[in-house]
Formats: C-alpha cells, structure tokens, sequence
C-alpha cells in the first residue's frame, strides 16, 4: 500500500487476446468504487506505465497484480518474474494463465510448423522473402533483441509460484468484483498456493437450466448439424458439452445462449485432467453395448485433442504434443 | 499442415538398450477376475515371459480411470496396458463396457500427441487365457523395447515445462 | 461410512504409518527364484518400514503366528505379505492381521509367486521386479485406512422362480431346513418339462412318478407356498432382502368347481394342445395330464370366448370368466431362478420340418410313445405305420458359421446340448425293444454319450442293429420326398464311417434331435442384474468354486437356467443351490467386501452421469441436498462409478485414487541415479 493509502493494481498481458483486460473493465460502473481505494501502477493495455517503472518499485509495492494470458516467449517470463518480485500477491487471470487457455493449443504442433503457417502459409500473409522474426537482428543502429519463442505456452504456476488463479475465459465481471471486493476487504481465502477463486465449488452442471432426462448418447453431432431441443441436456442431446468437467461460476452463459459449454472456467477442483474426466465419464454415456459400435461412435468424435483440452492444455497431465523427430 | 513423416530411426535392439541401461518400465492395470486371475494361470503353468510389465489389481475394469493412464505416461511409464474381461463376461455384468469405450477414446488422444500404439495395450483377457497373457507381455515388451524410453518427464522439461517455479527455493515473499 | 473408526488396539488409521513386510519363501517357490534375504533387506530400508522378515511357510501355523508376534511386539500399524497370489491367502491373511489386533484392511497383499517366481527365468530381474512390487505395496499402504465389513440382516426366506424339476427340488430341501419358501410358477401347473416326458434315463422310470411323487412334498410342506399363473413384474432390493412384485393372472377356475369334467367336455372351442406339442387338440379349459397339480383346471385366455358353456355344465359354481389379475408382494432374503430353458426352434424347412409331416421332433416322439399320449403309445404318422425311423443328431446345436443360419440375435448355437445323444440312444432302445422290427437309423456328425452308464444304450442298440451313419457338418444330410415312391421321405447323406460315400436311405419318419436354447429371460436379467454367457445362459460366478451363485448376492441358480442338461444335472444343481441359500439364511447376517464407492458430498456437483452407470443401481440421487449417494447394501464394489465421476467425487474404498495412485508412481519412478546420467 501506497502513502496514500490507496492500494496499488496492476495487470499485465502474455500471450493473450486481451479479453482479460476488457473483462476488467466490465465490472462497468463498479470501476468507480474501484478507482476510490486502488491506483493503477501498471497495465499496458490502458496506461503508460513502463518496465523499467516496475523495476524501481520497491518489492513488494504492487499489493495486487493480475497477469493474464499464458507464458509463450522470454519476455513474458522475465516480466513474470519482476512482478512476481514486486507484488505482495500475484493473481493468474483468466484461462491462458490459469491453464494454458486457447494458446497452449500450439503445444502440440513444433515451433517449425506454427512458423510456417503464421510467416509463410498464412492466406493473408505477404512474405515473399520468407522473414522470421529473429532473436537478434543486425541493424545499422545496433543490435535488435526479440524475445526468444518458448517451445510450448506454460501456466503462470509453471514460471513463479502464484497466490490465486481467477479462472475463465474471460472471467465473469460477476465473479471478478467479488474478488476484487475481497482483496479490497481483506476477506479473500488464506493464501493456499494458487488457489482458485472468483469461482464456484462445483461444476457448470450445478448452475446449467436444462433438464436431464439421464438418458444414453446415440450420436455425437455438432452445432451446425441440427437444432437442438430447448431444456433439455445438451450433453444427452449429442453435442460435446463440457460442462460436467468444468468449473462453475460462469453462470452457464453458454448454454443459456444456446451452445454447448467448451470448458473455460478450467477443471472441477479435484480434477487434474480436465480431458481425462471427460473421457472417464464418457465411458459411461454412450449407447453402446458392442465394440463396433462403441468404436463408431468414438471415431464420429470430431478433433477429441481440441474440443478436450480446448482451454486446459497447460495444465493436463502431459501438456505437450511429442512430435515425429522426438518418437525412435 | 503436420510435418511429413521423417524417416525412422534404426531401432534399438536388446543388446543396445542394455548398454543404455534402460530396460522398458510398462504399467498393467489388470481387473481381478479375469485378467489378474488369468495372469496368475501363466504362473500356475510356469509360462515363462518378461519381466517388464508391473501388474496393479483394481476389482474391475471399469475402476481404470483414463487419469491413470494418462498420471502413468506422464510420470515415466514407456508403456501402459488394460485388460479387462471379454465383454459379456464382466463379473459386474458390464463395467466393462465402459472400458470398451474409454480405452479406444483415449488411444485417439495418444495417437494425436505422438505416443505410438504399441505403447498403449487395450486387450480383453480371460481367467482361462493366461496363454494369450503372457504371449501378449512378452509381445508388448519387445515392441516398446524397439521403440524406446518415452520419458515424458524428460519431453516436458526439454520444452521448459516447470522450469521455473521452484517453489521451496523460492524463499521469503515480499 | 466404514472408513473411520479404531482397530482393536486403538491404531488409528491416520497416524505415522509403521509398516511391517513379510516375505514368504513358500517354500523353495519363490525362494528358489527370488533372493528373498535380498528383497527383505531392501523392503527393511523402505520409507515407513519398520521392520521386514521371511519365513518358508506364512500361511501355516507356525508363519501366521511369527507374523502375529511381530505386529504386537513392534507395535505395527500395516502390514505387508509378500507371497502367492492373494486368490489363495489373502482372506488367509486379513484373520492372522485382525487376531493380532490390527485392522484386516490395513493388510496389503503382494503376488511374488504366481507372477514372479514361477514365470521369469532370470533370477536378478526376479529379485529386481520382487523388491519393486514390495515398494509399491508399501507406498500403497501408507495410504490404507481401517474397513468394516459390511453387516447385512437377511430375511429368512426364500423366492423360487420357476415350479419344474429343479425348482421344485430347491423348495423341497430349503423347506426341509425349516426356511419360508415361496415358489412362483408361470404356467397354470406345476411339473415343468418333466411332466411331458415319458420315461427318462437312466433308470428308465416314466417321468411323472418321479416328478409326481415331488411335487406332492412340496405342495403340502407347511412351509411352502406355491403361486401359479404367476408373472414377475419388478424386483428391487438386495441381498437378505429382495422385495419382489409377482402379478397372479387369472386361471378362471377355482376348488369350488366340483365337476371339472363336465365343464371341459361343455367347451365349444378347441386349439391345438401344447401338453402334446402339437400333435393333438384340447379344449379352451383344460388340464394337460391326469395327476397335475394343481388339480383344478385353467382357461387359456387365448382361445377361450368367454361363452359360459363351462359355467353352466359345473352348475354355476367355481368357474368365473371375469376373474381379474392381481398383485403380490414378496420378501425374501434370497431368490433361486429355476426357469429352465427351451427347445430350438426348429426353422421351417430344417431338414425338412414343418414341410414334411413325417418329420418331428424327439419330443414329439416322445409323447408318441407315451401310452397316455395322442396315438396311445403307437408310432404312426397320418394314419400309417412307421417301419423305418431316422434320428438326426445336431439339430440347433454344434452349430457352424456359413452352415446354419443364426437365431434371431444373430448368433449361431456354437455349443453342445450335451443330453440330446444319450436321450437318442435311450429312445431307440426302447423302440427297439418295443418295436423289434422296426429299422433304425441314427444320423450322427458325434455321440457323446458322457454321463454314466450312458454309453450302455449306444452299446446296447447297436447291437440291435440300429445303423450308424456319421456326417460330415459341412455336408449335412438332405431330406426329401423319395422319388421312387418307396417311402415318403428320402434321407442323402455322405457317410463319413465308409470313406464319404454317398447313401440314400428311405424313411417313414424322420426325427430330429433338437437342441437345448436359453428361453427369453432379458426381464429376468433386467430385474436380478444376471451376468449372460456368450450363449445366452446364465453365468455363475466360477464355474469351480461358486458354481451356483450369481455375481449379484443372493441369487442363485438352479437347473437348465444355467445350461444344457439333464434332470440328474438340474436337480444336483438346485440342492446346491437350496444348501447355499440355506447356509446364507441361517447365519442372518450376510458380510460383504467393504469395497464400496463413496460420495464425497462437498465435491459432487449434481450432475446426475453417475445415477445410470451402475451395474446394480445402487446410486440413487439426494433431492434435498443435490447430491448422489451410495447404497451401501447394494455396491459390489466394482468402481465403476469412481472413474465415471466427471467431478472426481466419487471413491472408492480400498481402491480410493490415492491409493492407486502411489502405488503407481512407485512402479515407475526411476532411481535418482538414473536421472542424473542423463
């Protein structure tokens, strides 16, 4: 805390798409309440602020700092690593940093292979000569320095230890202001090393209107194949929802929209794998009693890697894709 | 696009795979009244395979959760196999069924990142089949044998997977 | 829960983990294999392990009480055997852990003999995997915490489903031991097959004064009470307390009428008399036999028209047309499916059937040479004389893909009905006996005359001169009207027994050994949770050690309902079965596994997957806190539900995640040498 005695926030953006830091805005007229006890002293996205003012703040100065978005490059881990040093409590936000989020995706193609398809591939790309980015360039006023690209995206537990993670992709406004509102009041739970909060204790299931008539899957089908029967379980109805494996707190907005959950809020809490709770509670809704039917059924299942582990890929058991020059 | 295939690299044999030191380190969950009750019919015979399958008994099949399979390659398994009762035969009547189902399910997640299907052995044994299990132990070890350590743990490290937070040397917090 | 609580000399299951382990030489073999002094010096140095020791024998005397001591003495609060398989021991074991004080279930069991010692050669890899198992065992250990078994009261009574052979013995010997039995048939009569046969091997007595004779005992036991015409309609509940719903459809008739008789012979209707498979017709109100029981007659709803011409010939009395279905409730502690089974159904054209008249089942035989049956005992066909039978073997059974054309699930029936060939022999003997001049031939692909004194029959007709003719399965026989004229039916088949050469043998009737199938049972199945065979018979639990129970306790099985066999089988069966249930009943309390799943209430998040997953439905829903929920009495601990949870709120005992899993890390973490070279 500052001599004003206001607190002092601040958020950070990694590999991100910058939804997190709109989603803080969303708390919508609360910021008012917000910007009475709290000064922002470092956001890139909505301030001037600069790494070289973090690295003159005392240790310890930030009293809450948000980091969102996963750890793709060194820049994003040296900063982790100053505001990690310079916050009294360092918060993970949203899915990318809780999880890995939709960047972690890329753990399962090489670093060859996502270059090619962003600087050379890419359809509206226009890159006749084939520049990478580089970590060091040569240019006539000196050296350039670039950050050096990671071989996978990492949760911000995998860089430093965190405090709290606010799950979501982005977080609900709802549950944010809860949390802010603890901070602020001093009511967040005692720190329990990366602790989830501004969440619920159960699964989207728990928060989810429709009903379940507990009934076996006959096949599996995608939004765009049909329109499905309003109040009843998606899940039951063919479409992966993955609300039976994902934290609640989000309020099945969703699913109140009409669409299958993707599983953003992250895992149940005592769920490791997100994508393996999936598959074990599979096993038991699928209308199958022979395995060539048991195997057609699976092998309708489109892309099972990305609608599993859509948002959880850093944080499931194995993380990464091994590819073929790593196999004998 | 997925990178085209490169070539393979020659494979290990026995001989080159001791001089490493390593030998493969293979997970059986197996269910207790059939596979397991099988497996020791092998015994019962004094059928002789290889050692490198390390049997855990769960009551049933279905108990194996795919978080198993997955906590054991993630921790250093080289290979895991399911055996479970021929379905029909389940002495729970069908908790194998949804084995029948998780199983195949999670070799589609394996074969997308990179770990190859001999690694991963889905079979059905009987109590009677303690033939098929032993043929199928020795089978299973020579293939991952030819193909290698898969050391996980050592995959995640080399792409920086907890590199950084060493959270016992982290020391006071500010 | 059966999960807290202090063992017998207060170690709680929480505390620091002083673990014991105990290698077994097993005298020689393991010990010839495995290092065991090694391995025990090795466990002696393992995280938690107090103490380690071997001994040649530890499930003998001598052993368990050595690993008695040790637990006292070191003040133990797990132990470890490292031994043969725990199918053999492990029960063995958890008695010699509790006498010493200690919770059984703070016991684990390692398999160092059957899975070890006696199937890898290399001594080194032997000791290696022994020690490896053992440090998993451990690890595993220091996550056990004190069970219960389950203590379940048991209603002393008994359910019997099905009123034939079987089911009839099983009520008999249970009511003997003085046990409440409730026999439910779903004909209006009881008897089953038996009553329709004729005479039966191997003492060649006419089935119903055997059968007679039991039914009788039955009927008038104090303790028993039989239900007819009665339907199942739903069964819920668990062993030592089965509460199952019968619905009584009506017989129409009832003691009061005192003229049966004339009420039958006033009946304008008539249908073919199922009693006589066919061969004959009955009235719309009938009695199959005389001497069935009951001995009051039943109306077949199907062909009657409710015209009252009965009611008016019995004097108004005791006959009521509009009699209604009506409920029962039944409670019993145990329930013995005795339903029997049914024979193929042969297909239209099968060699001939439903073609050909002269061409009928060895069931329809028999009841033609029942001298109380439609021909009086005489073998004819549409009025003629038969000189010349045919048997075909095989008909339904042995069955070959590409060959037979498969029943309606789509299976063929690969296996053996086992009594066909014995009941063949049996039947031409007393033809030929009956009937010396009569030609015989036996068309065979196998006779497996098996039982005892079985083969006497085939000795004894061959020396009659029945003709023996084999054939080949992927060649079977073909019958057709003789084209000379000579006979009605024409028999081509290559005999095997000569070299494959052809024959064509001229026959007046043919008869067609049918097979033995499972009847529909699917509401049985549904309703008990049976485990089906690949051959739609039920299953018991171990063909050797539990061959009449059911992997569901409490129910057993009794008779044909389990597979092809005869009447000595079926009944031997049943009185296994009535022995079982009774030895059930008389402890009154049952003690199953603690095994069972649990719901971690503040984890569940009502999401309802698990409530349809068990096999047994034993998961039930909460409605007022939202949560699931186990029943205990009903869990048979098969976990199921454990790796369904998309929560994971669900464990279970014995197997909890845990526990699992750091057995699991044990066997594959590599020594920190190792990762150092690297």
């Amino acid at each position: 805390m500052s001599a004003n005695g206001k607190l002092k926030v601040g958020m950070y953006w990694a590999s991100s798409c910058g939804g997190c830091d709109i989603s803080l805005l969303e708390i919508g007229a609360r910021i008012l309440d917000l910007v009475q006890v709290a000064d922002i002293a470092f956001w890139p996205c909505v301030a001037d602020f600069k790494y070289r003012d973090v690295v003159g703040y005392p240790d310890g100065y930030l009293d809450v700092c948000f980091y969102n978005g996963g750890v793709r490059n060194s820049e994003q881990e040296e900063v982790a690593r100053l505001l990690r040093k310079k916050s009294r409590t360092l918060v993970a936000y949203g899915a990318c940093a809780a999880d890995g989020g939709i960047p972690a995706l890329a753990n399962y193609r090489t670093t060859r292979e996502i270059f090619r398809a962003v600087y050379h591939e890419n359809p509206s790309i226009d890159n006749p000569s084939g520049i990478e980015p580089q970590p060091e360039v040569a240019v006539e006023a000196g050296t350039l320095h670039l950050p050096r690209f990671y071989p996978a995206v990492l949760q911000l537990a995998d860089i430093v230890p965190v405090d709290y993670v606010i799950p979501g992709c982005p977080p609900q406004a709802d549950r944010v202001w809860e949390t802010i509102h603890a901070v602020v009041t001093g009511a967040v739970p005692p720190n329990s090393s990366s602790q989830r909060v501004g969440c619920g204790t159960r699964t989207v299931c728990d928060e989810c209107p429709r009903e379940k008539r507990l009934v076996k899957i006959k096949q599996f089908r995608r939004h765009h194949e049909f329109r499905p029967e309003p109040g009843w379980c998606l899940l039951e109805q063919g479409l992966m929802c993955m609300g039976p494996v994902t934290r609640s707190g989000c309020g099945a907005l969703c699913i109140k929209a009409g669409v299958r959950c993707e599983g953003c809020y992250g895992p149940p809490a005592a769920v490791e794998d997100q994508g393996a709770a999936m598959i074990g509670a599979l096993g038991g809704l699928l209308d199958a009693t022979t395995e060539e039917r048991a195997r057609k059924m699976i092998n309708e299942i489109v892309d099972p890697v990305g609608t599993f582990y859509r948002f959880t890929t850093a944080s499931s058991l194995l993380k990464v894709g091994r590819h073929k020059e790593e196999q004998a | 696009m997925p990178e085209p295939a490169t070539e393979k690299e020659p494979q290990l044999t026995k001989e080159q795979s001791e001089a490493l030191g390593w030998e493969p380190r293979i997970v059986g969950f197996l269910c207790y009244w059939c596979s397991y009750t099988g497996a020791d019919g092998a015994g019962t015979a004094r059928m002789k395979y290889a050692p490198n399958v390390d049997i855990i008994k769960v009551m049933c099949s279905g108990r194996i959760d795919p978080e198993l399979v997955l906590t054991a390659f993630a921790r250093g398994a080289d290979g895991v196999m399911v055996l479970g009762c021929h379905p029909g035969d389940c002495h729970y009547t069908n908790g194998n069924y949804k084995t029948m189902v998780r199983m195949p399910l999670l070799r589609r997640v394996l074969d997308e990142l990179g770990i190859e299907p001999e690694r991963f052995r889905h079979e059905w044994v009987s109590a009677a089949e303690g033939e098929k299990f032993s043929r199928l132990v020795t089978e299973m070890t020579e293939q991952v044998r030819a193909l290698g350590p898969l050391d996980w743990p050592r995959l995640q490290r080399e792409r920086g997977v907890g590199h950084g937070a060493d959270l016992a040397a982290w020391g006071e917090r500010p | 829960m059966g999960l807290e609580g202090d063992c017998a000399n207060g170690v709680k299951g929480n505390q620091t983990p002083r673990i014991g382990v105990f290698v077994c030489r097993c005298g020689g073999n393991i010990s010839d294999v495995v290092d065991v002094d090694r391995v025990v010096e090795e466990a002696s140095r393992l995280p938690g392990v107090v103490c380690a020791m071997a001994h040649t024998f530890c499930c003998s005397d001598p052993g368990q009480g050595a690993i008695e001591q040790k637990i006292r003495q070191q003040g133990l609060n797990r132990a470890i055997m490292a031994a043969c398989s725990p199918s053999l021991h492990e029960m063995t074991f958890r008695r010699t852990v509790a006498r010493a004080g200690l919770n059984p279930y703070l016991f684990e069991h390692c398999n160092i003999r059957e899975q070890v010692s006696w199937v890898i050669k290399d001594q080194e890899q032997a000791t290696q995997k022994a020690s490896r198992l053992i440090r998993a065992a451990a690890a595993r250990a220091s996550h056990l915490r004190p069970l219960e078994k389950r203590r379940i009261p048991i209603h002393p009574s008994a359910l019997v489903i099905g009123g034939g052979a079987a089911g009839l013995t099983a009520a008999r010997d249970l009511a003997f031991r003085g046990i409440e039995v409730i026999l439910i048939e779903c004909t209006p009569f009881l008897g089953g097959r038996m009553a329709s046969l004729h005479r039966i091997y191997p003492t060649g007595r006419r089935a119903r004064d055997v059968i007679g004779p039991l039914i009788d005992e039955v009927v008038n036991h104090p303790k028993v009470t039989v239900y007819t015409n009665a339907q199942l309609e739903s069964a819920t509940g668990f062993i030592g307390n089965f509460l199952t719903t019968v619905r009584l459809m009506p017989r129409g008739v009832n003691s009061e009428c005192k003229d049966p008789e004339a009420a039958i012979a006033a009946c304008p209707e008539e249908c073919l008399d199922q009693f006589n498979l066919g061969l004959s017709r009955r009235r719309a109100i009938y009695k199959p036999y005389d001497g069935c029981w009951p001995p009051i007659p039943a109306i077949d709803w199907r062909s009657c028209t409710r015209c009252g011409a009965c009611y008016e010939a019995a004097g108004g009395k005791g006959i009521d047309l509009n009699e209604q279905p009506r409920l029962v409730e039944i409670r019993s502690g145990v329930v013995v499916l005795a339903v029997g089974l049914d024979t193929y159904p042969v297909r239209h054209g099968e060699y001939g059937y439903g073609v050909f008249p002269e061409v009928i089942t060895l069931h329809q035989l028999n009841r033609l040479m029942d001298p109380t049956g439609p021909t009086h005992g005489e073998i004819t066909v549409g009025g003629h004389s038969v000189r010349r039978i045919g048997f075909m073997h095989c008909v339904g059974s042995l069955q070959h893909k590409g060959i037979h054309k498969p029943m309606r699930d789509g299976k063929i029936n690969e296996y053996c009905s086992r009594v066909c060939c014995t009941t063949t022999m049996h039947t031409a003997a007393e033809l030929k006996e009956r009937f010396p001049n009569l030609q015989i031939y036996d068309f065979h692909e196998d006779i497996r005359t098996y039982g005892r004194k079985h083969e006497n029959y085939y000795d004894q007709v061959s020396e009659k001169g029945v003709a023996f003719i084999r054939f080949d399965p992927e060649r079977p026989p073909r019958v057709d009207r003789d084209p000379l004229g000579e006979a009605p039916l024409l028999v081509r088949t290559f005999d095997r027994l000569t070299f494959g050469e052809e024959l064509e043998v001229p026959l007046d009737m043919l008869v067609l050994a049918t097979g033995l199938v499972a009847r529909d049972m699917s509401k049985l199945v549904d309703l008990y949770h049976c485990s089906v065979g690949a051959d739609r018979f039920l299953m018991e639990v171990h063909p050797k050690l539990r061959p009449v129970e059911m992997a569901t306790s409490g129910v057993f099985l009794a008779g044909s309902v389990q597979g092809p066999m005869d009447t000595t089988e079926a009944t031997a069966a049943a009185a296994a079965a009535a022995a079982k249930a009774s030895a059930l009943i008389s402890s009154a309390h049952i003690e199953l596994d603690p095994f069972v799943a649990y719901v971690n209430e503040d984890l569940c998040s009502d999401c309802r997957i698990c409530l349809t997953v068990c096999p047994f439905s034993a998961i039930t829903r909460n409605e007022e806190k939202r949560v699931a929920r186990v029943n205990e009495a009903l869990c048979m601990g098969c976990g199921t539900c454990v790796a369904t949870c998309p929560s994971n709120a669900i464990q279970q005992a014995g197997f909890e995640d845990v526990q699992v899993k750091s057995e699991l890390m044990a066997l594959i973490s590599r020594p920190a040498e190792r990762l150092a070279a690297d």
